[in-house]
């Protein structure tokens, strides 16, 4: 094992040396740095000729002065790590360190979500393989998988942002769009079931009414200007959770799991008016996070006291039940401060901007307004990334699923009588998820990589367009040292999928031939 | 399904126990005092005069935080700031020649401190380099301590380290030149907070007291004048007087270093040290979040400059974002005010929005088609060791035979086609417009003395205005080839012209029609080059090469480095002794008339000896929030901010 990670490790030394000597080389000779300066008529040109000359080391050939650079790399070892400066005479170190948290705050989300989501529909899709809900999904990855992100970027900034934002200035709801949107609503929600025609109809028309009925109440109280979800609202939904997702993870048969969800509900609910005092506008991040341990760990204890044998499922339950309806009260809580966010000098009206990840002109301490900014601003790069992003999963999660479940084991397992709950949760679904992990570890590795044209579109200055900056300014400093980071996170990452595969596939040895 | 329903009760039922009825109006929108400003590119420093961070958008930035002497307006002129000060020609005989300017008393920095002629000295430091040498303060080719972008101008050639003097009042700063300079009027000094510098250089943290900062002031106006002090030498040696020089040279070396480094800060916040900070302009630069925005705010002392008449507290930089995001931008509402280079698909999605005004610009970079003569005056340098050492294409020499194959293929240049192409095709692919032709190699159309100069200087030859006109200038030259080629015809390719090509988009359109017609008189034109175009201009590989010139400011002399036959920017080895003396007498004192003659006698020559044509000025787009007003396009750096104190919604 250890021999066999020494060989990786030096293969990757070598991949990396290779892939930056010929990416400096390429960008040194493909890019002209004295471009600006060539059509400058300015008096004293020679002389910012020779300066620019001097500080980007002009005079050495690239082969050569890749050493240079490669230089300040090694003195890593000795304590002098040095990416060198941009050519603005920053800090490429900087620069980068300044990027990072950028960029994983815009892919973390989005990544997640999109590993979430895809497996989740994956999955469903599998298990109804060739249903109606199976076409449907199949046809809208498809879709997805091939749009363009700056496309679908435009797109939710027309409709998202500034339609949304006219729409805020008269919330007024077009009759014929809110039975378009029902109707879509209800085709969707019919997609999910199966069975006869009558079932599918009864669920679209009640999709239908329910949707219509929302819109109607949304309208009619001009709810989009001072939303809410109140008490009421969370503790319908806290029930109506503990339901779906005891027969998701449990059973309804197994009742002790249905109690200890809906007691993690009954306790969120409880918790609807503490929570306000407990983080106040005032308060920071800790505090939500602390309120939060709090909830599920007391979920937890909620769990384990309602069952005896197969804790599993009954904790799962408890702890999901409790922070799904937790996380409805935060949303209520920012909901509640919607209204003072648009009312606000610096947001005017118009809370979705189309670019930057934050509004600068707001001046407030507010720790609710500060995050409903901050969403407000992450939601559309967060959208768009993971439509494209999780039609991958989609697909992959199902193929790889459906041939789990074309296994002998899994008809062994039919066989002796196990729950189609248990055959596909306990022993289809963990190893169909193995080969899954060579694509979360290079997603993962490939956030801190950034998102170029999404960073771009969005002004987020992140990895991507801190790379994308470099290539068009023939910033040669900036652009390795983005580059160097990536690609060995690229290389590391493949080291590390290597290895989390075979600790969960005891059937992959690595380190033999 | 039963879920869904359950919900959807519980949303009706809650709808009817007493959330409806609950009605809100949407807010009120009050006027807006904020302006947001697109740039394309992150701010990178507080100080744009470094080599390094002479960017448009810090020099946009600081822009509104500073004032001067002058300042240039949207139609390029030059305007005197008298509210600020007054600045004259003192004294103007051979040899000698002097300039004074003269701040007005009682104006303030944003700090509360006097704005004094102290204040001008570091502008010497700056941009002289023999001052730099004596003083210390290095060799400006090699790391000065001061990294200025100023260095090797006019100003520096023409003043020696001891050329300022300052006024016993403080008031006065006279710059002594060795010679009359016709752009004097740019090339004067203008305001730093010097106390400020000193304040960082000794460490300091926090603004000082209005008395501290007089005496650093005065701390400085010494060490100015004893950093380049002669103390002596040997037995002459004044200990005293050197070391007043050493401490000196040693305080200037910390405040090079300061002036060079401590400004380049992209995030500005209540922990920044407000002695980067100091503004003597309209605004001041309160906020400002790495790669996000910066956001300005009103400067209460503000009196040296035009007053500001509208309703904006605000002013706020956004960068970091694509053009077409901007333009999206805008309409949302998000900025307010747009200048930029698009596409055609941008111009038409702005021109689209309703509540946002749009506008095309001609900016001052202009294109032009220039042939190779003989060997670049600059050659070899280090980039053309791989070039031929001597140009021995068609056009080589001064021969009849060259200056006619050179006349011929400037004829078949289809300048009205390609300025159709790149201005009026540029914002709509389908239309006919005729689009402004640029007929002088040395002024632009707002200069009074354009008509008259196009009128005589033998570029009417080269105009093809009218298909009949085109077809004419063809033909002619057609006919100068056919001296040298009796079977030249239209596709012969008789002549082989190799075009210097970079390769975008604007380049490969304008080479597409000038092959096609040169083709037409019998020229085969086949191109060369990279993306590393710039480094191969001095190399004798390429007979012609169409690129642009980008001034950053009106100067008499602006244009003299690219045809004087010692021109930095002559790549093509063009030496003609009628063109060097006009070109020497524009660096001298000349009235109007004697202005145009000269120009005149040097545009002349250079059609006649067929070396250059000019093609068209680049067009731009301004777009801005229609509630804005007195927004002025400007195709001088800062632009379109260059009148932000008469913004008002």
């Amino acid at each position: 094992m250890l021999a066999y990670i020494a060989r990786r490790v030096a293969i990757a030394v070598m991949i990396l040396f290779g892939s930056t000597f010929i990416t400096y080389n390429l960008e040194a000779y493909a890019g002209d740095p004295l471009l600006g300066l060539a059509e400058s008529t300015a008096p004293n040109k020679e002389k910012l000729i020779a300066q620019l000359t001097a500080q980007l080391q002009l005079d050495v050939p690239p082969p050569a002065r890749y050493f240079l650079w490669l230089k300040g790399v090694l003195g890593g070892f000795i304590g002098h790590f040095d990416l060198g400066v941009t050519r603005q005479s920053r800090s490429v170190l900087d620069e980068i360190a300044s990027a990072v948290p950028t960029t994983v705050r815009l892919l973390t989300t989005s990544t997640v979500l999109a590993i979430v989501l895809g497996i989740t529909l994956g999955v469903i899709s599998a298990i109804r393989q060739y249903s109606r809900l199976d076409y449907t999904m199949t046809f809208t990855v498809f879709l997805l998988f091939s749009l363009p992100i700056f496309w679908v970027a435009v797109l939710l900034k027309q409709f998202l942002a500034i339609s949304f934002n006219d729409y805020l200035q008269d919330p007024k709801i077009n009759y014929l769009a809110m039975l378009v949107i029902a109707a879509i609503v209800g085709v969707v929600l019919a997609g999910f079931v199966s069975g006869s025609r009558k079932r599918v109809l009864i669920t679209w028309a009640s999709g239908f009414a329910v949707t219509s009925g929302i819109l109607i109440y949304i309208d009619q109280t001009r709810w989009a200007l001072n939303p809410s979800l109140g008490i009421f609202v969370i503790g319908v939904c806290g029930v109506g959770l503990a339901y779906g997702l005891t027969y998701v993870f449990a059973g309804m048969h197994n009742r002790r799991a249905l109690y200890a969800g809906l007691t993690s509900a009954a306790l969120a609910v409880i918790m609807y008016y503490p929570f306000r005092a407990l983080v106040p506008a005032s308060a920071g991040f800790p505090q939500l996070l602390a309120v939060c341990l709090v909830m599920l760990a007391v979920a937890y204890f909620v769990g384990f006291f309602f069952t005896k044998i197969d804790k599993g499922p009954v904790i799962r339950v408890s702890i999901l039940v409790a922070f799904l309806t937790s996380m409805l009260t935060v949303v209520d809580r920012l909901m509640q401060t919607w209204h003072s966010y648009m009312t606000d000098p610096a947001v005017d009206g118009r809370p979705v901007q189309t670019v930057g990840p934050m509004n600068t002109l707001l001046q407030t301490t507010d720790f609710w307004m500060i995050t409903l900014d901050s969403l407000v601003h992450v939601a559309l790069p967060t959208i768009a990334l993971t439509l494209v992003g999780f039609s991958g999963y989609v697909r992959y999660a199902r193929g790889s699923l459906l041939e789990v479940l074309n296994m002998d084991y899994i008809r062994t397992a039919r066989a002796k009588g196990l729950a189609e709950r248990e055959v596909i949760l306990r022993h289809a679904l963990r190893n169909a998820m193995i080969p899954l992990t060579t694509l979360v570890a290079f997603d993962i590795a490939g956030i801190l990589g950034g998102a170029i044209i999404t960073e771009s579109v969005f002004g987020w200055h992140g990895m991507g367009s801190l790379f994308n900056v470099a290539i068009q300014t023939q910033d040669l400093k900036l652009l390795m040292g983005t580059f160097a980071i990536t690609s060995f996170l690229a290389v590391m990452a493949t080291l590390a999928a290597d290895i989390i595969y075979s600790a969960l596939d005891p059937r992959i040895r690595i380190g033999k031939k | 399904m039963k879920n869904s329903l359950v919900k959807g009760a519980a949303l009706l039922a809650a709808s009817v126990l007493g959330f409806a009825g609950l009605s809100l109006t949407p807010a009120n929108a009050a006027t807006k005092t904020s302006v947001t400003v697109y740039e394309s590119s992150a701010l990178s420093s507080l100080n744009p005069s470094t080599p390094a961070t002479n960017l448009v958008t810090n020099t946009d930035v600081v822009y509104p935080t500073g004032m001067g002497f002058a300042y240039y307006d949207n139609g390029g002129n030059l305007v005197r700031n008298t509210k600020f000060g007054t600045y004259k020609i003192t004294k103007n005989v051979t040899g000698d020649f002097e300039v004074t300017y003269t701040i007005k008393k009682g104006l303030k920095w944003s700090d509360g401190t006097l704005i004094t002629g102290q204040d001008l000295l570091l502008s010497h430091i700056l941009a002289s380099s023999d001052y730099s040498l004596k003083a210390g303060l290095g060799d400006t080719n090699v790391a000065p301590k001061f990294d200025s972008g100023s260095y090797g101008g006019p100003y520096d050639s023409h003043t020696t380290a001891t050329s300022v003097d300052l006024s016993d009042d403080n008031y006065s700063v006279t710059v002594k030149y060795d010679s009359f300079q016709p752009d004097w009027a740019i090339l004067g000094p203008g305001p730093s907070p010097v106390h400020a510098l000193v304040a960082l250089a000794k460490g300091k943290k926090a603004l000082q007291t209005v008395r501290t900062n007089a005496s650093y002031k005065n701390v400085f106006e010494d060490a100015f004048y004893a950093a380049i002090d002669d103390c002596g030498t040997g037995a002459d040696l004044d200990q005293d007087c050197q070391d007043a020089k050493d401490a000196a040279q040693a305080l200037l070396k910390k405040i090079g270093t300061k002036w060079s480094t401590a400004f380049n800060i992209t995030t500005v916040n209540s922990s920044t040290n407000p002695l980067l900070l100091i503004s003597n302009g309209g605004y001041k630069i309160s906020n400002c979040v790495d790669n996000v925005s910066c956001t300005l705010t009103r400067n209460a002392l503000y009196n040296d400059g035009p007053a500001i008449t509208g309703n904006v507290d605000t002013i706020v930089y956004k960068y970091g974002f694509s053009e077409a995001a901007a333009a999206t931008a805008l309409n949302n509402g998000e900025v307010d005010v747009y200048d930029g280079q698009p596409t055609s698909a941008i111009y038409a999605q702005l021109k689209g929005y309703s509540g946002v005004t749009t506008v095309t610009t001609t900016t001052m970079t202009y294109e032009h088609l220039d042939l190779r003569v003989g060997t670049s005056n600059t050659w070899p340098d280090q980039y053309t060791n791989s070039c031929p050492s001597t140009y021995t294409g068609p056009f080589a020499g001064n021969s009849q035979r060259a200056k006619d194959l050179r006349t011929a293929f400037l004829l078949t240049v289809p300048r009205q086609a390609i300025a159709n192409l790149e201005i009026a095709q540029l914002f709509d692919p389908s239309s006919t417009a005729q689009s402004a032709v640029l007929n002088s190699s040395f002024l632009l159309p707002a200069n009074k003395a354009y008509a008259g100069l196009v009128k005589s200087s033998g570029i009417s030859n080269f105009i093809d205005t009218t298909d009949a006109q085109r077809t004419a200038n063809t033909a002619k030259a057609l006919a100068l080839v056919k001296k040298y080629y009796p079977s030249a015809a239209a596709g012969s390719n008789s002549v082989d012209v190799t075009m210097l090509f970079r390769n975008n988009a604007r380049r490969i359109g304008e080479n597409a029609l000038i092959a096609t017609e040169a083709a037409k008189a019998g020229f085969n034109v086949s191109r060369t080059g990279n993306a590393a175009w710039s480094t191969q201009l001095n190399c004798n590989n390429y007979d012609a090469h169409v690129f642009a010139w980008a001034p950053s400011s009106v100067s008499q002399t602006g244009t003299n480095a690219n045809f004087q036959s010692d021109g930095s920017n002559n790549h093509y080895g063009w030496n003609d002794a009628t063109v060097d003396a006009a070109t020497h007498a524009l660096e001298g004192s000349l009235t109007a008339a004697q202005l145009s003659a000269t120009y005149l006698a040097a545009e002349k020559a250079i059609y006649a000896n067929a070396w250059s044509v000019p093609l068209y000025q680049w067009a731009g787009v301004a777009a801005y929030n229609s509630d804005l007003k007195n927004v002025k396009p400007s195709p001088l750096v800062p632009n379109i901010v260059w009148n932000y104190w008469q913004w008002s919604y």
